[in-house]
């Protein structure tokens, strides 16, 4: 099936009222968990994964991918109206949005940030549309040992890229590979580290997990912290930007359209890193730096028209390999999973009408956050406006309402209060979780393909470096170990700018 | 922090310790066939020798910054909470817990009125169990109430 066959069977299954629904739930969704501060995509992906059990998987996942991006726009409104980043993507925005709030330019400030978001989402999806399957045919020539090894290439790029110290990230990394340990294991039928709980015999469940440390530790994390939230009360007007500002930001929207979805393909880097680079980029191609920080419109539109196209840059891996890209591609892996799809370079071929009937829903997603975003920002705005005190609570009900009917097991549920914990602690001493999850997710895979490539190699550890494309990735990952010791790391000016 | 590293790595090269002994217990097998304990005992490995690696460097490390703990009691209050609802489920039912939980964060954490804990207590618990229960068909658990 070629492109353009591809899309227009996937317009046939998107426009049908049923998905069309689902697309608009999904966006809607999406938006109002990108405004609220202190529930993030992870979260909100995990919630309502129990949910769609009883839809069928491509209306679930037109939902699931909807809701994601829908964050993403909807994560600008909070930065630039509150100054407190509705989810992580968009910290970025705050540093010029809430500037151009208070000097009582937030229309244009959220108008270029939905207008950039558009234009990115749109680009990436086409970028997605075109290179997944190309990437998924190269995929079919891999054997165990580049499974393998880009795997692990995967892990050591999410720690390398983490924000904190490198040796707490492997950390993270290693437990996550034993977490991911625990079940049956599926070659000798023997049972490890689940000590007669049954909650355990299928191996430590990933949404539970996840809602544990993205969901619950954020909400105990908030629940410490004094929450000083300051929401601009005069009337926003003038959303659509004025000429000036077009001008100032249409290049910057492209060039964050283009390295938003180049940064977001690679495995690990998720959405944070490449908002953090396209801001430094525009700052240095500016002719006027100095007015970075201080309420530019290039700083809201570049890092918006980003964080969008590296969200969909994301589902690159996701679809086309089989390798979740961040945490929240790591849900929806397990979502293919748990409908009963076998995620990999097969799942393009097999299951095409999945894979068009989620582009095209992303088109269409995206033409009504465009239509939706800036009419429901009143509507945002009061929503910003009840007290943290109400909404955590809410948040944590949801939570373990999502942790319980995922199989109808308090099980679940423990598990995600001990992870809940356990990500409070881990962020409380540094500890990122991102590398823990990926690890956890991607465990079972490169245990399974580690075995495969040993048992055909006859046990030589040689294969992996025989291969050449193997090889190739193992030397991007001891780079990647190697460059932190040389203080090559991009993410250590990043911090520096948060702070 | 360097202190909390300290003990942090130590309990973790403790853990990785157990990790690989019970490995060894679920069986290494071979490189032409590995056995069930080979990976965790692998990761074990590793988790060991970054932990001492964090020992190490925290010794080295001059700077020190004191963690903050803000609020301790509230987060406390807020977790136990969450058990409690937890191990009540299935016994109480998902209105009663549900009705529980909101009451005690707002009434007990957030020292709300009791008029505005119960009645947004109320709300909460009988609006999610419509949505999840009634339109989603999550089978929440009805407890004593359906009994």
């Amino acid at each position: 099936m070629d492109a353009l066959e591809g899309l227009l069977y996937g317009f046939s299954l998107a426009l049908t009222l049923k998905n069309l629904a689902f697309v608009f739930a999904g966006v809607l969704l999406g938006t109002l968990v990108g405004v609220l501060p202190g529930i993030g995509p992870a979260a909100a992906i995990s919630l309502l994964l129990p949910s769609t059990f009883h839809a069928d998987p491509i209306s679930s996942m037109i939902m699931l991918c909807g809701l994601y991006y829908g964050t993403m726009y909807g994560g600008s409104t909070t930065s630039i109206l509150a100054n407190i980043p509705g989810e992580a993507a968009s910290i970025v925005t705050c540093f010029d949005g809430y500037q151009m709030a208070r000097q009582g330019r937030a229309g244009p400030a959220l108008g270029i940030a939905a207008f950039g978001s558009f234009f990115a989402g749109t680009i990436a999806v086409v970028g997605l549309m075109l290179l997944a399957p190309t990437l998924a045919s190269v995929a079919l020539k891999f054997g165990s040992p580049e499974y393998f090894s880009l795997m692990v290439m995967s892990m050591t790029l999410v720690t390398y890229l983490s924000q904190g110290s490198i040796l707490k990230a492997l950390m993270m990394a290693a437990l996550g590979l034993i977490l991911s340990t625990i079940g049956l294991d599926p070659v000798t039928s023997s049972l490890r580290f689940t000590y007669d709980v049954l909650v355990l015999r299928d191996g430590l469940g990933i949404v539970p997990a996840v809602m544990g440390l993205f969901g619950v530790s954020e909400v105990l994390l908030n629940v410490g912290a004094i929450m000083n939230r300051e929401i601009l009360q005069s009337k926003i007007k003038n959303l659509f930007p004025n000429r000036k500002d077009w001008k100032d930001s249409s290049m910057p929207i492209v060039r964050g359209s283009l390295l938003g979805f180049i940064l977001g393909i690679i495995p690990g880097l998720g959405t944070i890193i490449p908002t953090f680079l396209s801001y430094g980029l525009e700052k240095r191609l500016s002719k006027h730096p100095e007015k970075f920080g201080t309420g530019a419109i290039e700083g809201v539109a570049a890092p918006e028209s980003c964080n969008n196209a590296a969200a969909t840059a994301n589902f690159v891996p996701m679809l086309s390999l089989g390798i979740p890209a961040n945490p929240i591609m790591a849900i929806l892996l397990g979502a293919l999973t748990i409908y009963g799809l076998q995620p990999g370079p097969l799942l393009i071929t097999e299951h095409s009408d999945l894979f068009w009937g989620v582009i095209a829903s992303m088109y269409v997603a995206n033409v009504m956050l465009l239509i939706l975003n800036l009419p429901l920002i009143p509507l945002w705005v009061q929503i910003l406006k009840v007290p943290y005190a109400i909404l955590y609570p809410l948040i944590l009900l949801f939570c373990l309402i999502g942790s319980y009917s995922l199989n109808n097991n308090v099980g679940d549920v423990i598990i995600m209060c001990v992870f809940g914990a356990a990500g409070f602690l881990m962020r409380k001493f540094q500890y990122e979780p991102a590398p823990l999850v990926l690890a956890l997710v991607l465990g079972p895979m490169m245990e399974d393909n580690l075995r495969q490539a040993l048992l055909i190699s006859g046990g030589s550890i040689a294969t992996f470096f025989t291969r050449p494309l193997s090889a190739a990735f193992l030397l991007v990952s001891v780079a990647s170990l190697l460059l932190p010791l040389l203080k090559m790391r991009p993410t250590a000016r990043f911090r520096q700018q948060e702070e | 922090m360097l202190k909390a590293d300290r003990w942090i790595g130590f309990l973790f090269a403790l853990f990785s310790l157990y990790v690989c002994v019970e490995s060894v217990r679920l069986g290494l097998g071979t490189y032409q066939q590995p056995g069930a304990g080979f990976v965790p005992f692998c990761a074990g490995v590793i988790l060991g020798v970054l932990s001492l690696a964090l020992i190490f460097s925290a010794r080295f490390r001059r700077t020190n910054n004191a963690e903050r703990w803000h609020n301790p009691e509230r987060i406390l209050m807020v977790f136990l909470a969450m058990l409690g609802f937890t191990l009540l489920l299935e016994w109480l039912g998902f209105i009663l817990t549900a009705f529980l939980l909101i009451g005690l964060l707002l009434k007990v954490v957030e020292r709300r009125g009791w008029g505005f804990s119960v009645g947004v207590a109320l709300v909460v618990a009988g609006a999610s169990y419509v949505v999840f229960d009634v339109w989603l068909s999550a089978q929440l658990p009805a407890g004593i109430l359906g009994s």
